[in-house]
């Protein structure tokens, strides 16, 4: 009991936006110093060799990849965090700052589709595949965002660099403007994020032929694992929207909070589990 | 000009011209992105020895030869597009993101995909002999 509530507490009295902002500088200033050396024309190739032959290669993308992944979950404990206090905010912003989440999701994604082993390579093509399932407009806007077999990753990175960051610090801007944030307050945090991407390497899939299992992204594993079961615009399209949009209608002064929330915790239980069966009922 | 219209209908005014304007804007901007250079069929050169009842593996295909017989299976799994692999020992090849099957014809043996896999045209040249597999 008293544990839970230690653990409540925490959660609650971190500033994980803070910690969000931090990881988000961190996250833009590694992606350019990997971009030098990154070529979306070879891009196993580049990213190998960014690992390998470029001197610190392996430690900006190690930093790039986890001040990512920490900058995500950071986003989503200052969530939790502040849900309370955020009864104020009114509907329009508040859903913008909800729809930050899936960008910075889709940015993670396309981080994993760049390096182009075979994990990244296999989601290119089912995000592909999802995004013309889609009816009417699917092909169009697979010929937008992805169109990986028709132009290789040319479109992912114009993306991945460009428009989802502009995106998303649109979607930010107003909540970015209102907070700042002191790094030397947070000189610990900092010190552990670089210190994290020095000992620990970004991961990459070697070239190898015999892969008969591949689990994608961890955040991608319950939607793939979905995808077994359900058409793809079900699956990569209407379950992960309907998440969002519940989020949006998340409000404490919302009269159907208690059935929202009640789906929230169905949705994310369900998906928890589709993730621990996409790691143990296939192989 | 204010005291007449007051500032609804000129707003309103603005406002639908610029819809109208996106919309015409969105036209040409469709367009752009949904333009295709046509794709020329791709003809993949291999080389390499393939023994009777052997094969080799590409990145788009595997070339299997059996009796006097040699062509190549396309590595698009027909669910999602991921990268097949074959497996020897079965003489079939699976997906590694949803474990579809296919035999080494492409038949499609186990879902969830549902369809069979496309087989390239293979032409054979001179000895030792150059494989030029066609693309579609
Ligand atoms: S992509 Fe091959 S089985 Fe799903």
């Amino acid at each position: 009991m008293i544990i839970g509530q230690k653990i409540k507490d925490l959660l609650r009295d971190t500033r994980w936006g803070d910690w969000c902002l931090i990881t988000l500088y961190l996250s833009l200033v590694s992606g350019i110093i990997v971009g030098i050396h990154y070529d979306p024309a070879e891009p196993f190739y580049s990213t190998s060799a960014i690992d390998i032959l470029v001197p610190y290669g392996r430690y900006f993308r190690s930093l790039h990849f986890y001040s990512s992944q920490f900058f995500f979950l950071s986003a989503i404990l200052h969530y939790y965090g502040v849900f309370t206090k955020a009864d104020s905010y009114p509907a329009k912003p508040y859903s913008a700052l909800i729809l930050t989440l899936p960008v910075a999701l889709v940015l993670l994604f396309t981080g994993y589709v760049l390096r182009s082993d075979s994990t990244g390579f296999s989601a290119g093509m089912i995000a592909e595949h999802i995004l013309e399932a889609i009816p009417l407009v699917g092909p169009t806007l697979n010929n937008l965002l992805f169109s990986i077999s028709d132009h290789g990753l040319n479109r992912v990175y114009l993306h991945h660099v460009f428009s989802f960051d502009l995106l998303f610090l649109l979607l930010a801007w107003e909540h970015l403007r209102r907070y700042k944030v002191t790094f030397s307050r947070h000189l610990l945090f900092l010190g552990s994020v670089l210190f994290f991407s020095l000992l620990v390497a970004a991961p990459i899939d070697p070239e190898e032929l015999g892969v008969f299992y591949i689990t994608g992204p961890w955040f991608f594993l319950g939607l793939q694992e979905l995808l077994r079961y359900l058409p793809p615009f079900l699956a990569g399209i209407v379950f992960p929207a309907s998440l969002i949009i519940a989020l949006i209608f998340l409000r404490r002064q919302n009269r159907s909070f208690r059935p929202i929330l009640v789906f929230v915790f169905i949705w994310l239980g369900g998906y928890a589990l589709l993730s621990v069966l996409a790691l143990v009922a296939h192989h | 000009m204010k005291a007449i219209n007051g500032r609804q209908p000129a707003g309103f005014t603005r406002r639908t011209v610029l819809f109208i304007g996106s919309l015409l804007l969105l036209y040409p901007f469709i367009r752009f992105i949904n333009h295709r250079v046509p794709r020329k069929p791709k003809i993949v050169e291999v080389n390499g020895t393939l023994k009777a009842n052997g094969y080799l593996a590409k990145d788009d295909f595997i070339l299997f030869s059996g009796g006097d017989d040699i062509w190549a299976v396309s590595r698009t799994c027909t669910h999602l597009g991921c990268r097949l692999n074959y497996k020897e020992k079965e003489t079939l090849l699976e997906c590694p993101c949803h474990q579809s099957r296919f035999s080494t014809r492409g038949e499609l043996l186990r879902g969830p995909a549902k369809k069979e896999l496309a087989v390239f045209p293979v032409e054979q040249k001179g000895s030792p002999p150059i494989y030029y597999v066609t693309i579609l």
